[in-house]
């Protein structure tokens, strides 16, 4: 239900708010306004397939389902480094916000709200990682300190570079962390599906991770659009920044799923 | 998809079994019959050591043919890993911690890990006249990277049930101390006197304290340069360069 309300709301402010109606000067009351924006990359699942409140669990528990089977080895192998690289993702998103923060909001306050909006949701989605691997014993990247540095290296670089290649950073970084997300999300989906339909049910451990999973990449995608609405295209030269740090992100997720 | 992700990994040095799960059941960490067999054989460990003498009596105690030891893969090594898991998982059970709101006072994660030590150290007490012999076969080459991945797991088990949940690099270096401490515990225990291991239970402290010492000094040494760079580049600003 609640679920329910907050995408009615979502669907609104979405109508309402178009960036046309923004006034200029929205730095001068950030709270007075929500800075949603139409999304312009669309999720690749349809939110009807959202297995998050699935009806047959209800009847399943009342009826004698089958019991719980142990996870396997692979799905144990594929929770641990999902979880992992998740963590090491946001804690890079949080830094690279950090390090940006100061040289652009000097350059142009009027993008203070949007920067603290945006490091606000990573480090709500940091703080979620870090108690879910506390949760479920998953072991951090050994290369969290390299990544600490990489990352704000990293966005130190682009804001000195200007606010257009600070955002080109952040579309390619959330472009390819979004896609990650989505990866991981079929196949939960797909375990989920399969779990249905040999009646044991989701466990209530997997529909929230499913549905926290959805809302953090939506989150993700939502900075995306942010970004190239501030002119990420215009960064010079865009092709070259774009490619060289989703080539990075790419390495570091695939570093980070293994150490 | 995943499985190209994570079936390229190899098991080189797999610290620990991955994820763990609240809903899903773990599955039991032997088989039956080894189980039957390897519990039968450590009650004759006092006895006759880790030995295949022990292992044959086990199986005949379990209502096994001697030569079905020969299915132990790894042999007396088994035996010594079969203590070693066992023991590792009867510390969730071993020590009840009241919680915080019936004991007023919460109990540090610190003394915690104390505790859970100190109890799986006196979890070796029966058998601490043979456990030279088993620390002996574990130091064989092919077993040594099996032992230290254990060790790792024990480590990994006593921060997890003290209720520590930090997840940066602290991880890695709480785990590798306490692993190094509890080594050289055991390895003081074999040759402890002592009545009721009081000499082993001082020697833990020592030890124990001797990390809080370090660790906080490298604390504040981090927690000082930390704070210089900020400061540094703090005024940097303020004085108008653009960085």
């Amino acid at each position: 239900m609640p679920s329910l309300i907050q995408s009615a709301r979502c669907i609104v402010s979405r109508s309402q708010l178009c960036p046309s109606q923004l006034p200029i000067l929205d730095f001068l009351a950030p709270s007075a306004l929500s800075i949603r924006q139409p999304s312009r990359l669309h999720s690749t699942i349809p939110p009807s397939a959202e297995p998050s409140n699935p009806p047959s669990r209800q009847n399943a528990e009342k009826s004698n389902k089958p019991p719980r089977r142990p996870l396997t080895e692979a799905q144990k192998d594929f929770l641990d480094s999902a979880l992992r690289v998740n963590q090491a993702g946001e804690l890079a998103a949080t830094l690279i916000y950090t390090a940006q923060t100061p040289p652009i909001v000097r350059a142009h306050p009027h993008l203070r709200p949007l920067m603290k909006h945006m490091y606000d949701q990573e480090a709500g989605h940091f703080d979620y990682f870090n108690k879910l691997l506390a949760k479920h014993r998953v072991r951090p990247t050994a290369m969290y300190p390299i990544w600490q540095a990489a990352a704000t290296a990293l966005g130190w670089g682009t804001a000195i570079m200007g606010r257009e290649a600070a955002m080109a950073c952040t579309e390619a970084v959330e472009t390819e962390i979004g896609e990650h997300y989505n990866e991981q999300l079929r196949v939960l989906l797909d375990w989920a599906e399969k779990l249905e339909k040999s009646g044991e049910g989701v466990s209530e451990e997997f529909a929230v991770l499913i549905k926290e999973l959805r809302r953090i990449r939506d989150e993700e995608l939502e900075h995306l659009d942010h970004a190239v609405e501030h002119d990420a295209k215009e960064a010079k030269p865009y092709e070259l920044l774009t490619n060289v740090i989703r080539g990075g992100c790419r390495t570091a997720i695939w570093i980070s799923e293994r150490v | 998809m995943y499985q190209k992700g994570v079936f390229l990994r190899q098991p080189l040095w797999k610290q620990r079994s991955a994820y763990h799960s609240y809903e899903h059941p773990e599955s039991p960490p032997f088989p039956p019959a080894e189980s039957a067999i390897l519990s039968a054989s450590l009650s004759h460990v006092p006895d006759h050591g880790f030995t295949s003498t022990a292992l044959k009596l086990g199986a005949r105690d379990a209502g096994y043919p001697d030569v079905s030891t020969n299915l132990l893969p790894r042999g007396v090594y088994d035996l010594v890993n079969y203590h070693l898991v066992t023991q590792r998982l009867a510390l969730r059970d071993a020590l009840q911690f009241p919680s915080d709101a019936e004991n007023g006072k919460p109990i540090g994660v610190g003394s915690k890990v104390r505790a859970l030590t100190l109890a799986r150290l006196r979890a070796n007490a029966p058998i601490v006249h043979r456990w030279q012999e088993a620390l002996a076969i574990m130091a064989q080459p092919g077993y040594v990277p099996a032992s230290l991945a254990e060790l790792a797991r024990l480590a990994d088990e006593i921060w997890f049930l003290a209720g520590d949940t930090s997840v940066d690099m602290s991880w890695y270096t709480k785990r590798a101390t306490l692993s190094a401490v509890y080594s050289a515990s055991e390895v003081f225990m074999t040759q402890d006197t002592s009545a009721d291991f009081v000499d082993t239970e001082r020697f833990l402290d020592a030890r124990l304290a001797d990390l809080t010492k370090v660790g906080g000094l490298i604390g504040a040494l981090g927690e000082w340069v930390g704070y210089t760079g900020h400061s540094v580049v703090n005024v940097l600003r303020s004085k108008g360069v653009r960085i």
